[in-house]
């Protein structure tokens, strides 16, 4: 695989880093919700990468745009659950979602 | 033919709203259940006869062009078929008297068709990325589903899962793209051979990881257990039956048991891998339900250990250990849906899930407590039930292989699994009944139909088990035989 | 020409760390557009039109769209305090976790040998439509879900448990 291809990937693992910093330190829900967006933002960008530096852009672009149709929808179902939430404890805050002890 | 079992599920999802409008108690109830019970008599019907002539590829052809839909139906998805539309159903008749109080049963009955949907067509696939696809269908389906009443317990718990479950996603569709990237195919034999010609396990063994990290928390694997425990119970009853029994086998060990076998041939090292943390599940998720009060976190820990035995079995790779495993996958289905939908019949009479307040039911709900025998002694693997032969096939399994200390495992969660089922019994059932419970009765003639149904199930199984191996498991475990090839000359085993 | 490439690159890892590090939810939600922006800009350099088109109107748009309604739904009184610990704290991981990346991909330069993908016949149109049918049913089936799910979950509550 090219270099170029690593040089994607590579900004796409960052991405991802940053994508899973969010996810564990963030306390607001929208935030933590961002932060799944941002892992979503490296996925895209790793398919695309992949898919040019193999020469089969078009089949990469089929599957990019069917991840961030995927990917609307789960952002509006998130969006849902976490209006719920608010209309409950009035507060975004994660640590008042500490009922269940998992 | 086999297109119906995704195209009939998202039709009637569409058109229920408008049914919804027309009617909205008896015509949602009627059309979900039905498509339920038409999928189960194909699956019965026509099922074996296409599978007869070996894996059934079906390009399927529109308007007289061809389209680049190619379903593919062998054993073990027609097992996983079978198995879906079978709980479906017991869900569907359940749902129709325990959803009345939650309202809206329209969006209801869509969002479990359309997770129905996702699951068969999870099955039905021979793309990799098709398979997350249809994964996520019905994730976004469960998501919805686990927080639908609305109170804080289930949004909190709805939204826990999401977040784990979406990084799960997230982690699948990397490990796809790299293997895209690695062989220049998605379909599942192009990869294989492509990733045989080309022999770079550094790059096949990462893929292989971020799969058992993404498919292991659909499966509700220690240590990618942390959603299960707080999801189930706060579900639904017939949800966390339809979570519990259905979507973390489908999404989780079908799609790992398939990519695992179909796609990377399970190696040596992957086999211990999965032993390893099937047999680590089975054990602590034991001891972890002992400590339970509600009786649905207890049989959601339940879940994690069962599963954990599947695992087990399908990890070590041998016949007969595959067998096992994929016995104990319909076995649990069937059983563990009983259990969590008689939970949600004892929610719904006396109001209550903690164990603790619940004592001598056994003779305001009779049909209730012995169905709950029934499945609490199947999964404790008590003869002449079917969990009984699916665990021993497991166990003789892990013998034959010489794997001791994993069989010495099996047999110590049997024994603990056991032993927190009776105290269920013992708790809600045997015990003197308490004065608040005067007024309780037998949950509605729906409700108890279904769990009836699948208790019969699992003693005509338990007792009929050869004949029920032959028909539905052993096709399903020579489907998977190529994968099997790898593991069976390491071991020495023909 | 690379120079655009990773300039765009690195653009959309700025602002993909505004968005998680800034306080204020709402720059968080416009810098996350931004990125999103890049990285469309980034897809139709690399001969993606339709990928970049829809990463531009879809997630820099219609998401952030959604995103800036549930942040006008949900008000909170003052807000919720993140950790300063969690900001502060990580520039260290970040740059821990750059030269890690960067040693393993100068690592992996010329290691990685990969079989060439069968070429590519026809147009975007007939590889999504004749080549990837499954994949549009799949996408029907994501938006039922996900439009169920908005309908069960925003639903009139006359009686509920």
């Amino acid at each position: 695989m090219s270099n170029v291809w690593l040089l994607y990937m590579g900004f796409a693992a960052v991405l991802l880093f940053t994508g899973l910093y969010c996810l564990l330190t963030m306390r607001n829900l929208v935030k933590l919700f961002i932060g799944v967006e941002v892992i979503g933002k490296a996925v895209t960008l790793g398919i695309v990468a992949t898919g040019s530096a193999k020469n089969s852009i078009l089949t990469a672009q089929a599957l990019a745009v069917t991840f961030i149709v995927v990917e609307v929808c789960v952002v509006a179902t998130a969006l849902a659950i976490i209006i719920n939430v608010y209309r409950h404890t009035k507060s975004l805050d994660i640590r008042k979602l500490t009922q269940l002890k998992g | 033919m086999i297109f119906l079992f995704i195209a009939l599920p998202l039709v009637v999802a569409g058109i229920l709203p408008l049914v919804g409008k027309i009617s909205p108690r008896l015509l949602p109830d009627i059309l979900a259940n039905a498509v339920f019970a038409a999928l189960l008599a194909i699956a019965l019907l026509a099922g074996p006869s296409l599978i007869g002539q070996g894996a059934g590829l079906q390009p399927l052809v529109f308007l007289g062009e061809p389209l680049g839909i190619h379903l593919a139906l062998d054993g073990f998805s027609l097992f996983m078929l079978t198995a879906i539309s079978l709980v479906g159903l017991c869900i569907g008749l359940f749902s129709v008297n325990y959803m009345e109080h939650y309202g809206h049963k329209a969006a209801y009955y869509a969002l479990l068709l359309i997770m129905l949907a996702g699951m068969n067509g999870l099955v039905l696939v021979t793309d990799l990325f098709q398979v997350y696809l249809f994964l996520e269908v019905a994730a976004i389906a469960s998501y919805a589903l686990v927080a639908y009443g609305l109170g804080h317990e289930e949004l909190e718990a709805s939204f826990k899962y999401l977040m784990l479950s979406a990084v799960s996603s997230a982690l699948i569709v990397v490990s796809v793209t790299l293997l895209f990237g690695l062989t220049g195919s998605l379909e599942f034999g192009a990869v294989s051979q492509a990733l045989r010609s080309l022999d770079q396990p550094l790059a096949a063994g990462l893929c292989a990881a971020l799969f058992i990290m993404g498919f292991g928390l659909k499966a509700a694997l220690i240590p990618f257990h942390a959603w299960l425990p707080d999801a189930h119970p706060s579900a639904p009853a017939p949800i966390s039956a339809a979570l519990s029994g259905l979507l973390i086998k489908v999404s989780g060990i079908y799609a790992l048991t398939r990519i695992f076998l179909k796609v990377f041939g399970l190696t040596p090292a992957l086999s211990n891998i999965l032993m390893i943390l099937g047999a680590v599940s089975m054990v602590v998720a034991a001891f972890l339900a002992l400590g339970q009060k509600d009786i649905k976190r207890m049989l959601a820990y339940s879940s994690i250990s069962q599963v954990g035995y599947i695992v087990l079995g399908i990890g070590l790779g041998t016949p007969l250990g595959i067998l096992g495993g994929l016995f104990h996958l319909l076995n649990h289905a069937l059983a563990k849906s009983l259990l969590f939908l008689n939970s949600g019949s004892i929610q719904m009479a006396a109001g209550t899930r903690n164990l603790e307040e619940m004592n001598g039911l056994s003779k305001k709900m009779p049909v209730t407590a012995a169905t709950t025998l029934v499945g609490s002694l199947s999964i404790a693997g008590v003869p002449p039930l079917n969990g009984f032969w699916s665990k021993l096939i497991i166990v003789m399994a892990l013998v034959q292989a010489k794997r001791f200390g994993f069989a010495l495992a099996a047999i110590l969660a049997s024994v603990l699994t056991l032993w927190y089922y009776l105290i269920i019994q013992r708790r809600a059932f045997f015990n003197k009944p308490d004065e608040k419970w005067r007024d309780v009765r037998e949950a509605p003639f729906l409700m108890t139909t279904a769990t009836v149904v699948l208790a019969l199930l699992c003693i005509v199984i338990g007792i009929f088990f050869t004949a029920t191996i032959s028909t539905w498991i052993e096709p399903a475990r020579d489907a998977l035989a190529g994968g099997l090839q790898v593991i069976q000359s390491s071991i020495g085993i023909q | 020409m690379m120079a655009v490439q990773i300039g765009l690159l690195c653009g959309l890892v700025v602002f993909s760390l505004l968005a998680v590090l800034v306080r204020d939810i709402l720059k968080a939600a416009i810098s996350l557009a931004v990125a999103s922006l890049l990285l469309g800009i980034l897809f139709f350099r690399l001969d993606a039109p339709y990928a970049g088109a829809f990463e531009i109107s879809v997630v820099a748009g219609l998401i952030t769209v959604l995103f800036v309604v549930t942040i006008a739904l949900t008000k909170a009184e003052g807000g919720v305090r993140e950790s300063r610990l969690a900001a502060w704290i990580f520039p260290l991981f970040f740059v821990v976790f750059l030269v890690i990346d960067f040693l393993v991909m100068r690592r992996l330069i010329g290691q990685i040998a990969s079989l060439p993908a069968p070429a590519e016949a026809g147009t975007f149109g007939q590889v999504l439509w004749k080549g990837r049918t499954f994949d549009l049913i799949a996408q029907v089936g994501v938006i039922f879900a996900g439009v169920f799910a908005v309908l069960a979950l925003f639903r009139k509550r006359s009686k509920h448990e």
